[in-house]
């Protein structure tokens, strides 16, 4: 049988009022990320090749391939894909980075993507180039 | 719709009962962090009967399952839950592992364990914190969260997310553990455990606890429970040696050295007491896997193809055992996914828990029990005019998807008959 105690508490509220807050500045202050965060989706374009991987193992449906016409190997035409990304749905699994055999894609530290507009968050970069 | 079938369809299955005693509890209540719906039959202040109505975020992610490649279902699965992500992935892996002749590298077994334990230890804090917010004490949900903040740290670090950690991939894990981790995890660990040790004396000792747990829940026995079939905690804690880990060990449960908690008092206060146990296992364990862990490979890459066949998983997730079910006809797609969570099982125990309580109490039983109803909702039949319900097998329900998307198919209009009830 417990024995009550009233105030069993107080000690420690007394010493978690004197210790430092457990709150971060932010965003007055930057955040410590660790090294493997994973954040927005970024592609070199110079790397990609567009062998699709990605899309394949894209869980969220974020990446499109668009076609960008073809390009000749010896004497076949073979047709140039570059993928689109939509980030408003990624979920940040980081699989498309994991297969990326050119290592074309990684994950950076950003993760402040909140925005008014969706468009804004489609990534056009590849299929640019 | 007329007056009188609609004012059967809210009293459905509560026809011995006058509406008068009746008490809506939810979908919408505060008490409630996912929407799910008890009728709850008072006799003045205590509950006499309660019936669940469950199915409002049903989300139809076995039937999405079947569309998709079997890797991103790992991921899909992942989301069923945001506290106990990575256990679904873990079993959904493992039975699709079942399906291959690879084995798993013995380092990513400890991986997995790892997570998996600091999973748990971050779902019990999670749900002391509540009860400490549900008893009145809010301090005590403050003071937890502070706490639980540390492991999720430690979980950013090892897998780059808090919640939803992409850990697991078929026959291994994606990540190595990093560098340099084991002297801060097993610092975090003993900080833990002392922790653990205090919110014992805490729950044991102060007032506003003892007042909104002690012989709080209706107390059910050993027997009651498992003809209930209740799992995990809510097995444990009226004393039956029920735990996954401990009977058929997957990952590295079979390598790493722990026993299992139960208690007998069967009122609320044991729930907290056994969870707040539990995380000193877990914590123990954790310090002993990143201590033994073994080198080597942490990942076997295997084909995108499955092998035809049929394999199933079971896993303890935090609130109790999980079950998965493959089956494959050896194409790129699952051909049926089957999957089981542990507040599924658990919610007849809750109600008979609710019995005899007063209605000021139902908050603090059904957050006792760890709900996620997000997890577990099903879909079932309810004819409004007849108060007839059923179910249906799942060729039945294929047979019926099939009249509805294609009408023409069958020479006959939509079936309108059937109102498909949540």
């Amino acid at each position: 049988m417990p024995h009550r105690r009233p105030g069993a508490a107080i000690p420690e509220m007394f010493r978690q009022m004197l210790e430092k807050p457990s709150t971060e500045a932010y965003p007055y202050k930057p955040i410590q990320l660790p090294d493997r965060f994973r954040g927005k989706l970024d592609i070199d374009p110079e790397k990609c090749t567009g062998c699709q991987v990605c899309a394949v193992v894209c869980p969220a449906g974020v990446i499109t391939m668009i076609d960008k016409g073809t390009r000749k190997v010896g004497d076949r035409e073979l047709p140039v894909r570059r993928p689109l990304f939509d980030l408003s749905t990624c979920i940040f699994c980081g699989e498309c980075v994991d297969n990326c055999a050119f290592r074309a894609l990684e994950m950076t530290k950003l993760f402040e993507l909140a925005t008014p507009n969706k468009a804004d968050l489609i990534m056009r970069k590849a299929v640019e180039k | 719709m007329s007056d009188e079938s609609k004012r059967r369809e809210e009293t459905a299955g509560l026809m011995e009962f006058s509406v008068e005693n009746l008490v809506p509890f939810g979908p919408i209540h505060p008490a409630l962090k996912e929407p799910e719906y008890f009728k709850l039959i008072l006799e003045g202040e205590k509950i006499v009967q309660v019936i669940p109505r469950i199915g409002y975020v049903h989300r139809g992610l076995e039937k999405a399952a079947e569309s998709r490649p079997w890797v991103q279902n790992m991921y899909m699965f992942e989301r069923t839950c945001g506290i106990c992500s990575f256990v679904h992935s873990l079993c959904y892996g493992q039975a699709v592992e079942g399906l291959t002749i690879y084995e798993v590298p013995r380092r990513a077994k400890y991986i997995r364990l790892i997570i998996a334990e600091l999973e748990r230890i971050h779902s019990h804090l999670l749900w002391v914190g509540l009860m400490g917010h549900w008893a009145g004490f809010e301090t005590l949900f403050m003071w937890v969260w502070n706490d639980r903040e540390l492991i999720l740290d430690l979980v950013e670090a090892i897998s780059g997310n808090r919640v939803h950690k992409s850990m697991n991939a078929f026959c291994g894990v994606r990540r190595d553990m990093p560098e340099n981790m084991e002297d801060r995890i097993v610092e975090r660990m003993k900080f833990i455990t002392d922790r653990a040790h205090y919110y014992r004396e805490i729950i044991d000792t102060e007032e506003t606890m003892l007042a909104r747990t002690e012989n709080v829940g209706n107390k059910i026995n050993q027997e009651t429970a498992q003809k209930l079939c209740a799992v995990g905690p809510m097995a444990r804690y009226v004393g039956l040696r029920q735990d996954v880990r401990l009977t058929d060990p997957y990952a590295a449960y079979d390598e790493v050295p722990f026993d299992i908690v139960t208690r007998t008092e069967g009122d609320v206060r044991a729930l907290l007491r056994l969870r707040l146990d539990e995380l000193v296992v877990s914590a123990n364990m954790i310090s002993y896997a990143v201590k033994h862990i073994p080198e080597g490979p942490i990942r076997v890459k295997i084909a995108p193809i499955i092998p035809a066949g049929e394999h199933s998983s079971h896993c303890e997730a935090p609130r109790g055992e999980i079950f998965y079910y493959v089956k494959s006809t050896g194409g790129r797609t699952p051909d049926r996914v089957k999957s089981r969570q542990p507040t599924m099982a658990n919610i007849p125990a809750a109600l008979e828990l609710l019995k005899g309580q007063t209605l000021a109490d139902v908050p603090m039983v059904l957050t006792a029990i760890d709900p996620c109803f997000g997890c577990m909702d099903r879909m079932s039949f309810l004819e409004t005019e007849s108060q007839k319900q059923w179910t249906w097998s799942g060729e039945q329900l294929r047979q019926y998807g099939i009249k509805h998307y294609f009408p023409d198919r069958f020479n006959s209009p939509n079936p309108t008959k059937f109102k498909a009830v949540p």
